[in-house]
């Protein structure tokens, strides 16, 4: 499958429950998370089962697109809460692949669940419309400063 | 075990004592937005003894960095306020996301009732109705002059001809019948205040009942019920609900986990369904129809001899 992406949008927030918040770029860090958002310093909603796989989360334009096309739900890059906003990019191929963000390297770890947090936060009933589309979480195998508009392409 | 990381985070970032009402500014500790609410919205405020207490968000919905609150001490209350007076500057206090059981129906013209810090509600909607060039008028309750409650918070409003003051020990008490008389076609009527307040417009017997809105901020009553008996039919458990005792403490007494939160039969996180019995409901949201099978242990009794719970 020949494909390549690119970054529609980045955000993070310091801690659970609180809106995430739109960057020109976020600083990866190799091992660890994104600088300053709550998977990398223990505050997130999760935080006490951690998983490397949440060093950094991914999520899919196309599905935002498709939420408001197919279900009437607009869900903005803010509402979703994953840090990279992507477009083109089949995440749901990318499970135990290594792929290049910008400069970084990240390695597929699984697919991210819907949860019942998203639903309480957002206020909106898309638990089940967003199973299997729920967005990719990553290892951050080599870290960098990414930014909007950077490639996404397999390593 | 619910841990920090499980609520929204907030710090006190100033006080304002106002006669026995202390109001609270909590913003994130980085100051970073806060959850968004929309007027009429309250929060659960999760007290370091382990309480939890609900108190009406009464600042500008489109402020988005900080929540106020605003607590009346009382004396013969469940202890949760007094615990507030006691926070200082600086005290991480975790609450939940805003409710909102007290929303603004769209409407030309709204009619707010405030029964003393029953006020607080209507200091959120206010900001949101003059934006929007809705009309509103605000009739609040006090006992005297001295005794306004949120003075500072109400400061740009004192003079303001739509609000309307009733103070008790000068003869001018607020008549509710005469209220209801004259409310016009299209108005949306709202009240938050003392119980007794509360029952006299919930007993309406109008035409603009449906356009009546009543904020409950739980149940007050002390539980006097003769002992019962649950049995808990999954786990083959009986327990004795003795007299005076909640059936949620009951079932926390017996090791049975249950997860509660405003314990005053509001916010239905305990909500339990039943299989055999006859409850004695008492929460104050939850629809009828669902009282056929569901029942609340924070405030809920029992009118037979035995409840038969589906845990």
């Amino acid at each position: 499958m020949s494909w390549v992406g690119k970054i529609e949008g980045l955000h993070r927030t310091p801690r659970s429950f609180l809106p995430m918040k739109s960057f020109q770029s976020l600083k990866l860090i190799t091992g660890v998370g994104v600088e300053e958002d709550r998977h990398s310093t223990g505050e997130a909603f999760h935080s006490d089962r951690p998983e490397e796989g949440r060093q950094i989360t991914l999520f899919e334009t196309e599905t935002l697109e498709a939420l408001l096309r197919d279900n009437g739900v607009k869900l903005s890059m803010e509402d979703h809460r994953r840090n990279v906003t992507t477009r083109n990019t089949p995440l749901n191929h990318l499970v135990g692949k290594r792929f290049k963000v910008g400069n970084a390297l990240l390695q597929g770890m699984r697919l991210s669940t819907p949860c019942n947090h998203i639903e309480q936060i957002t206020g909106l009933d898309i638990f089940y419309l967003l199973m299997n589309r729920a967005g990719l979480n990553c290892k951050i195998i080599v870290g960098g400063e990414i930014f909007v508009n950077d490639r996404i392409e397999l390593e | 075990m619910r841990k920090i990381i499980h609520r929204v985070t907030t710090e006190i970032k100033e006080i304002i004592l106002d006669n026995d009402i202390k109001t609270l500014i909590l913003t994130d500790p980085d100051n970073w937005p806060l959850p968004p609410f929309s007027a009429g919205s309250h929060i659960d405020v999760y007290l370091p003894s382990g309480k939890i207490r609900q108190y009406s968000l009464c600042g500008d919905p489109d402020i988005s960095n900080e929540y106020i609150i605003s607590v009346k001490g009382e004396k013969e209350g469940r202890g949760g306020s007094q615990e507030v007076h006691e926070l200082r500057k600086g005290d991480i206090l975790p609450v939940s996301l805003p409710r909102n059981n007290f929303p603004l129906m769209p409407a030309q013209n709204y009619l707010f009732i405030a029964g003393g810090i029953g006020v607080t509600p209507f200091l959120s909607m206010i900001p949101v109705l003059e934006r929007s060039n809705s009309q509103w008028e605000l009739h609040i309750c006090a006992s005297n002059k001295n005794n306004i409650p949120c003075s500072r918070l109400l400061k740009s409003y004192m003079e303001d001809e739509r609000v309307h003051w009733h103070f008790s020990e000068e003869g001018n008490r607020i008549s509710i019948p005469q209220v209801i008389n004259e409310v016009s076609l299209g108005q949306q009527l709202y009240c938050c205040g003392p119980e007794k307040m509360l029952m006299e417009f919930e007993n309406l017997n109008s035409e603009i009942s449906e356009r009546v809105h009543i904020e409950h901020f739980g149940f007050n009553k002390p539980i006097d019920d003769p002992a019962y008996e649950i049995y808990l039919k999954r786990s083959d458990k009986t327990i004795l609900v003795p007299r005076g005792e909640t059936m949620l403490n009951a079932l926390w007494n017996a090791d049975i986990e249950v997860p509660a939160s405003c314990e005053g039969g509001v916010c239905l996180e305990c909500k339990t369904r039943y299989l055999e019995g006859v409850p004695a409901h008492r929460d104050l949201t939850m629809k009828i129809a669902d009282r056929d099978n569901y029942l609340t242990p924070c405030v809920s009794g029992c009118s037979s001899s035995r409840l038969v719970l589906d845990i």
